[in-house]
Order: C-alpha cells, then structure tokens, then sequence
C-alpha cells in the first residue's frame, strides 16, 4: 500500500468542517489564556458559534451533495457521515448550553472545559467518516480522551473521582482490546480498510479480531454485557457530561459499527445477526429491569439508556437498509428525549441542589413548564405516541418483524412494558406526591432553550416524521447492497466522486 | 372494495381536533366558572358537529363517508385517514353525547383543580374519537396509546379511593401489554401487504391503510396469529375475561367521569368489529378461533354476573356487570351472522347509555352520602322518589326490559347466537336472568323497604343538573327502545357488507382475472 500525500485543494474542502472546528479549538485557547477575566458565558458562546459554524459547513455538505473519500479511503465522508457529523455538533451545541449554569461548580479549569467538550466533538466527527481499523483506533482514542477528564471534573467530589477513575480503567482495558483485535484482523487478512475486506475468508484469528473489536464498540455505546462503566460514570460525572456522553459517543460509534458489519462483514450476516440479537436482547432487558429499582435520576436514566441502545441494537441485527434506516432515525429521536430529559435533571438539580427522584416530588406544581417537558421526554423515550420515540420504535420494529426477528420483536415489546412502569413513578411524583418545598424552581435561560430546542425536536419529528425519514433513508444509500438478499457478493459501497 | 365519499370540508377532522384546542383555550382561564363555561361550550359545538354528521350520514350504505385522505409517513407507508360508517359513526355521536353529560356532572363534584380535569377529559374525548374515526392502523394505535394518559391522570389525580394509584399504575400498563402485541399484529399486517404489493408491483408497497389492507389476500395460519396478537390487545382494553381484572379497580378508585367513559365506551369490542373480523374473516370463522372466544364470552357473561350478586358496592357491582355485558357482546360479535353483528354493535351502543347511566347514578349516590357501598342506603325511595325511579329505569334498561333499548339489543344477540349454535344461545340468556337477579336485587335492599340507618337527615333529591342528565339518558334510553329504526338503518350497510365479507374470505375478494396466489 502506497502513501500518496499530496492534498489537493478539494481534497482539504472535504476536510474543511473538521479543519473549521481544529482552529476554533486553537482559538478557545488562546482566548482562555489571554483573556482570564472574561466571563464564562461569553466563551461558551464563542464555542457555540464555532459549532454552528461548523454545523453550517455540514448542511452546506449535505445539501450540495459535497462527497469523497481521503487518505486511501481512510477517511470517508458520505452522507451517512454527514449524517453523524451533524448529530455529534448538534448534540454538543446543546450540551454547552446546558452547561453555562452548571460550570460555576468547577473550582479550576472553567474555560478548558469547553474546549475539552469541542475536542471531543471533533474526535467524534472523525469517528464518523473512519473508514478503516487504523482510523478507528486513533479517532475512538482521541474523542475518548476528552472524556476522561471531563468525567472528573468536579474535582472536590469523590464520586466524580472515582467516576474518572472507573472510567479510564475500563476505557484503556476497551482499547487494547481494540489494539488486539486490529492486529489480529490486519494479520490475517492484511487488510485495514472496510470495503477492502468484503471477499475474506472466516478464520479463527478474524472471527475472535472482530469479536474483540465488537465489545470495544460495545464499551462505547454500553451495550451489555460491556456496560459496566455506565451507572457509576453516569452519576459521578458532572451531569452536562453525563448528557454528553450519553449521546454523542454512541452516535459515533454506531457509524463505526454500521461501517464494520454492513460493509466489510456483510458476507457474515447470519452469524453477526446472532450476536446482535443476543446483546440487543441482554441490553433491553438488563437494562429496564435493573432501572426500575433506580432512586437517582441520572442512574436511572442510564439504566434507561443501556435499554434505549438495545432498541437501536434491533435496526442493526436486521442488516437491511431499512434496518440502518430506523437506527438513525431512532438515534434521532433519542437524542432529543434524551437531552431534554437530561436538560431538565441539570435545571433542578441548579434549583434544589439533588439529583434524586424522590426530590422530583411535586415538580407538576413548582415548575409546571419543567415536569410537562418531563413528561413528554419520558413518554418518548416509553415510546408513547405520537410522540418521536414512537415513530422511532415503529420504525425499528417493522425492519425486524420484516427480518423475521420474532423472539427479538417479543422481548423488546415486553419491555416497553416494563420501562413504562419506572417512567410513570417518575410521573407519578412529577403530579401526585406532594412537594416537600413549594417554591417556585427558577429556570435559566440557556437551560430553557435546550428543554424547547428537544420539546420542539420531540413533538416535530412525532407528529410529521416525513422530512426526517426522507434523511435518513437518503443518508444510508450507501448500503443499498445489503438491502437485497438476492445479491451473493455484496459491491463495495459506491462512494461518489467528489462534487458528484 | 368499499366506496368511499369524499368530504369537501374536513368535518371530521374538525371533530376530532376541537376537543384538544379546547383543551389548551381552556389553559389561558383562571376563573373556575369560566373554565367550566368554556367547557361545557366546547363539549355542546362537538356534539353540534358530530349530529350534523350523523342528519348528513346516508344510511343503508356500506360507503366509508367523509372521508379524508393525506398521506402522514410515505415512507412507512402510513396515512393520515378518518371516515365514519354504519359501525363507526354511531360511536361518534355517543362520544360526543357522554362528553357533554360528563361535564354537566363534574360541574359541582370535581372541586379541585378544576381547569386541569376539564383539560384531560377534553384531551380524552380527543383521543377517543380518534380511535373511532381512523382508517389508518398506526393512526387508530396511536390515538388507542394516548388515551392511556389523560386516563392516567384522571384516574390518579381526581379518583376518589385510597387505592387509586395503584388502580391507574395497572389500567396503564395491562393495556399497554395488550396493545404492544396489537402493534405486532399491525405490522405483519403491513409486511403480508408488502410482500403482496411487491409482487405485483403495486404502489404503495407498505400500507397501514383499512381500505388497502382489505384488497390482499393473507393466507389462514398468518390471519389465525395476526388475530390473536389483535385478540390481546382489544380483549386487555375491552375487557374480556380473563383480562379484565384492571376494569373493578379502575371503575371503582377512578372518577365517575373516567368511569363513563371507561365503561359506556365500548373501544375494545369495536376494535374486534372494526379491524379483527373485516381483516381476518378466514380466521374469524375458523372453528378452534370461535370455540375459544365462545368460551370466553360465555365464562364472561357468567362468572361477571356471579361476581356481580355478591358484591357490596354499586360500582364494582356494575364493573363486574359491565363484564357480564361485554360477554354477550363477544358472543354476538363471533355469532358472525347479520343480527348477530347488529345486535352486539346495537347493544355498544346501548351500553354507552345504560351503564354509562348507571354509573351517572353511583356518583349521584356518591355525592350524596360519600360512598357506593350497601351499607350506606336503605329504604331511599321515600326521601328521594326522582333518584329512586330513574335508578330504576335506567337500570331496567340495562338488564333487557321490552320497550327499552337494552332489549332491542340483547334480542338480537340472542337471535343471532341461536342462529349460530343452539348451545351457546342457551347459556347465554341465563346471563340475562342473572342481570335481572342482581340489579333487581340490590335496587332492593338499597331504594326499597325501612330507611338505612347511615342514610343522612339532610339527603336531597335530584337537583336540576342531575334531573337534565338522568332525563338525558332516559330519552335516548326510551328513543331506541321504541323506534330503533333510524339508529338500525345507519348500521344496516355496514353490517351487511361485513357479512358478505365473512362469506367470501380474503382470497376471493380479488378480482376474478388474478391468479389467486399466496405467498
């Protein structure tokens, strides 16, 4: 394999959201260091503008048709990509301006936090377009590394210690797995990039180098049995960085996954199906069922979450376009229920200082605006319609039931069932149980954006998903090949020139 | 195919949304009085809309009238389609009819947060006539889920027992439970659709639609499932025995408003009319699938009327007899002949007055001497003779005198299931001398003979807001009673269209020319 590195000035456009967000990054720096009396706010802002500029460059990509690959199809940027890019900056948009009232927590360091927040975008924008095992490697391990910190960020707090600490130690353990597990696929196939890898054979080595690939994915999105790391993360972390982490990462790496199975693997669907059917099973049910015993909301909601990520594992263990279709379409939906739920658990744990259920008791009466954003975050992520998360689970329920993933379908219905009953506790202390204290909560303003931006995003996306399912089905193009069962080999994906 | 009449203004989905409007015009009020005004207005336009369609409605047709028809999700190929016919339409004008009795009723009785109940009941109504009105499976589910949250609520918040939390926890999640495995049923229906349209190269190539679903053939063992996953989910929501043991706890610890609807509003059987027998007629008529639900309705009609007898309190005597009554439903509906039909879709109509009444009366006990149960009555004809006869009048029509509409319809079941089989015709009119021993019985013990001991001084009789409803109620009681032609002819299209359907099964709808081949 021959290294040519000579960029063209079209190939740097293709590059230019991330070079756009490199700069930005530079620039929070110099302006932290240079300017140490400037307010907090006014940097969170300037890093906001930075990602929506760069969420601008995004759209401009995707509605140009902006496409192409780099570094010998190291890099890739599809719209699937595209796709994933706007997902992390979106998400990051929020949870910076989640965090504005959250930063006075942090004793040292304030300013850093935001760059370390872009950082870590930026690493998971790369994540998005890696197209091969090297690229994988080094993008997970750079968006990670930002999280390490942020993860203990609240310095006096023990339990944002050990979160950190936790954290990083299973977060090394997951990348040498994936080290292993990419030395072990290179050595027998002598192949790195995805689409190079669509005609090898099975052996023992490839078989066990993707599996240790897979559970350091599955650490990422937390899917069980790889999960471990997130109750204790969870409710250590600073909770804008919970939100963050509980999102944007498993974006990211599900654009991997999508890579690694729809693609290089596709020849191995029937025996991949098995082991996604077996994780999305263990995940759904593990994770309702330890949550309802939950007495914290951010355990809670990551319980919930390791659930949420079963229900998106279904549209992967389908292997059909409708299937990938319904995952990003689902993830879609989860970011905004699940932002907001996080939003509102930020703007009363601000207001009453306690993260825990019972001090959500009344809620319905100090802050009306707040439990009925509750309400419909919840009731999104049950499932309930005509609400996003429905439409979500609809979708991802008729890929399956087309698979004819019966046992798969069963499970996950039952479980929808059973998230049902921890969220309406949740409700019925939001509206029924009397509030210990019945002043009135104050919500910020930046808060109150990011609760409307995911109420707006919950509500739109339930009640007319057309312009939505249009993307997504649009955006995963590039696998068309796996949607057909009739096609023996499958084509590598068809990669449009640039500017095509 | 069925026809469809188009309508030129959007009538129905002005019914259905004017509700929830209301709901949220009702927020900007802060004067209760005001609150309450608004209300009753909104809930007399809906009602003023809902007659317009049922003068407009052309009766002996089988047509699906008023349709709308736009496209909501292309890409799962579900839609956004309301129409009425002679099974729906009905159900639309006794939604509507309830609604506005509800609000009259809780005017004075509900006394705390008052803005927020009338906003659910609103949102409710909504919902309800949602679940009436769509053509579109995923429509019809979603609008069937989201009555589980304003019900929630109601039940929770303004529900009078100590255990109305646990009561509202379990209508929720029973419910829930059936309704998801209704949701699979939905979707094979949609993936039989696709395979089917792909074949044949029809557009669109998924389709949640009634009217599309009913033009493909599914062959018998798929139906046979798709029935019992769609069986769950009406059967939970209705309730059929044995999935009923949610309806004592909810009727009993919910509201009176809550228990109306709960009760008059048959969603669960019509689910059965509507989607079950039109879509899967081979299934429907299959001998093990009848057997079973005969058995069911025929445990249903009496081990709810023996629960019945022996009960103390008057709302859990009436979930218990609501029971009894939707056995007989069953029973008519899986008869599957023409009065069969008629009469189970007669008798849901019929029920949405009677024990919808009857349970207007338990709140007017209720708000009188602050409970239902027997030991609190005794001997309360002499002090409150209008109470004592519209009791028993409303309560007459509920177990089948001649002249009330209540016979009307359970004569027709009856005629219907003997048709069918002489065997289940016979077990089911003990059903009927059961009613008759229950309600008679504790009409006895609490109207008639020496005054109760726990029985107020100060009892009042009805005062003119409770008189308007239980005249209401009795009028209609009375109207189908004695002249049930008008609501008959409305039905009689439909019914008869459903019937050649079961002739015919799924298969041989299509046209002739096809080959007739399952996949």
């Amino acid at each position: 394999m021959t290294f040519a590195l000579t960029l063209s000035s079209s190939d740097l456009l293709l590059l230019l959201p991330e070079i756009l967000l490199t700069s930005w990054l530079c620039l929070i720096l110099i302006i932290d260091f240079s300017f140490p009396q400037l307010p907090n706010e006014q940097l969170a802002y300037f890093s906001i503008a930075g990602l929506v500029a760069t969420l601008g460059c995004l759209v401009w990509f995707d509605v140009a048709g902006i496409t192409g690959t780099l570094f010998a199809n190291m890099f890739a940027l599809d719209r699937m990509a595209l796709f994933f890019k706007m997902f992390v900056v979106g998400s990051t948009i929020l949870v910076i301006l989640a965090s504005i009232d959250y930063i006075h927590r942090f004793k040292f360091f304030r300013g850093e936090y935001y760059f370390l927040v872009v950082m870590s975008a930026l690493g998971m924008m790369f994540m998005a377009s890696a197209n091969d095992l090297l690229s994988v490697f080094v993008t997970l391990e750079f968006s990670t590394l930002g999280f390490y910190v942020l993860v203990a960020y609240l310095r006096e707090d023990i339990a944002s210690n050990e979160a950190g600490i936790k954290f990083f130690i299973l977060g090394i353990f997951a990348a040498a797995l994936l080290a292993y597990g990419i030395s072990l696929v290179y050595g027998e196939t002598g192949k790195l990039v995805f689409s190079d890898m669509t005609t090898v054979q099975a052996s023992p080595g490839l078989v066990i180098g993707f599996l240790l690939i897979f559970a350091a994915l599955g650490f990422k999105i937390g899917a069980v049995p790889f999960h471990s790391w997130i109750p204790d993360t969870y409710h250590g972390s600073p909770t804008p960085v919970t939100a963050f982490l509980s999102i944007a990462p498993k974006g990211a790496a599900f654009a991997i996954l999508l890579r690694m199975f729809f693609v290089a693997l596709a020849t191995f669907k029937p025996v991949w199906t098995l082991l996604l059917v077996a994780v999305s099973i263990l995940s759904m049910t593990y994770g309702n069922i330890v949550a309802i015993a939950q007495k914290n909301m951010k355990r809670l909601l990551a319980y919930s979450g390791i659930a949420q990520i079963g229900n998106v594992l279904i549209g992967l263990a389908t292997g059909t376009k409708m299937g990938s279709d319904a995952m990003l379409f689902y993830l879609l939906t989860y970011l905004f229920a699940n932002l907001g739920a996080f939003a509102i658990v930020i703007a009363v744990s601000e207001a009453i200082g306690s993260e825990e259920i019972d001090d959500y008791s009344g809620l319905g009466r100090r802050s009306p605006f707040l439990a009925f954003s509750m309400l419909i975050f919840l009731l999104s992520l049950a499932g309930v319609p005509p609400l996003a998360g429905f439409i979500g689970k609809l979708y991802i329920f008729i890929a399956a039931i087309k698979e004819g993933l019966y046992v798969l379908i069963t499970v996950g219905l039952i479980n929808i069932v059973i998230s049902m009953y921890y969220y309406l506790i949740v409700v019925k202390k939001m509206y029924v149980n009397e509030p210990h204290d019945r002043s009135p909560l104050k919500v910020s303003g930046p808060i109150k954006v990011v609760v409307y931006v995911c109420l707006a995003g919950t509500l739109a996306i339930g009640v007319y998903p057309q312009p939505v399912t249009d993307w997504v089905v649009s955006a995963i193009m590039i696998f068309s090949n796996v949607a057909d069962p009739t096609a023996s080999l499958p084509i590598p994906p068809a990669i449009l020139p640039f500017g095509g | 195919m069925i026809e469809e009449l188009a309508s030129t203004f959007p009538i129905l989905t002005c019914i259905l949304f004017l509700p929830v409007i209301g709901a949220v015009v009702l927020w900007l009020f802060d004067d209760e009085d005001m609150v309450r005004t608004s209300a009753l207005a909104i809930a007399l336009l809906e009602l003023a809309l809902c007659a317009f369609v049922l003068l407009r409605f052309v009766p002996e047709s089988a047509a699906m009238q008023f349709s709308e028809h736009v496209p909501w999700i292309p890409a799962l190929g579900i839609s956004y389609h309301l129409a009425v016919d002679g099974i729906s339409v009905l159900f639309v004008g006794l939604t509507a009819f309830l609604t506005v009795l509800i609000v009259i009723y809780s005017w004075d009785t509900v006394r705390h947060q008052v803005k927020l109940y009338m906003m659910a009941l609103l949102a409710l109504e909504t919902t309800t006539m949602g679940v009436f009105l769509s053509l579109d499976l995923i429509l019809f589910f979603v609008f069937w889920e989201l009555m589980l949250i304003p019900s929630y609520f109601m039940i929770k918040l303004w529900g009078g027992g100590a255990e109305r939390h646990y009561a509202a926890l379990k209508f929720v999640l029973y419910t829930l439970l059936g309704s998801v495995f209704m949701l699979v049923g939905i979707a094979l229906l949609d993936i039989n659709y696709h395979q089917w349209a792909t074949l044949r190269h029809i557009e669109p190539t998924y389709s949640f639609d009634l009217l599309e679903l009913l033009s493909v053939p599914i062959p018998l063992s798929q139906q046979v499932l798709i029935f019992w996953l769609l069986f769950l989910g009406f059967a939970f929501k209705a309730p059929v025995f044995p999935f009923h043991t949610w309806l004592p706890d909810a009727l009993f610890e919910g509201p009176i408003g809550m228990a109306v609807v709960l009760a008059g509003l048959k969603l669960g059987t019509f689910g059965f009319i509507r989607f079950s027998i039109p879509l899967l007629p081979d299934a429907s008529k299959s001998q093990t699938v009848v057997s079973i639900i005969m058995a069911l309705g025929l445990a249903a009609v009496l081990y709810g009327a023996i629960m019945a007898l022996v009960q103390q309190d008057f709302r859990r005597l009436l979930a218990f007899s609501s029971i009894s009554h939707l056995g007989f439903v069953v029973i008519g509906l899986f008869a599957l002949n023409y009065q069969g039909l008629q009469g189970s879709l007669l008798t849901m109509i019929n029920l949405g007055f009677s024990t919808a009444g009857l349970f207007f009366i338990a709140g007017f006990l209720y708000s009188r001497q602050q409970s239902t149960h027997l030991g609190s009555f005794g001997g309360m004809a002499k002090q409150t003779p209008l109470l004592a006869s519209f009791f028993l009048f409303i309560g007459l029509a509920s177990i089948g005198l001649p002249g009330t509409n209540g016979f009307v319809g359970e004569f027709l079941i009856l005629l219907g299931t003997f048709k069918a089989n002489w065997l289940y015709g016979g077990i089911a009119v003990t059903g009927v001398i059961f009613s008759a021993a229950y309600f008679l019985w504790y009409y006895e013990r609490s109207m008639l003979g020496p005054l109760g001991k726990a029985v107020k001084d100060s009892i009042r009789d009805l005062h003119p807001r409770e008189i308007l409803i239980a005249s209401a109620l009795s009028l209609m009681i009375l109207w189908i009673g004695l002249y049930p032609s008008p609501f008959l002819k409305m039905m009689n299209g439909s019914v008869q269209a459903l019937v050649d359907r079961l002739e015919r099964g799924t298969v041989a709808s299509l046209e002739p020319k096809q080959p007739v081949r399952v996949d």
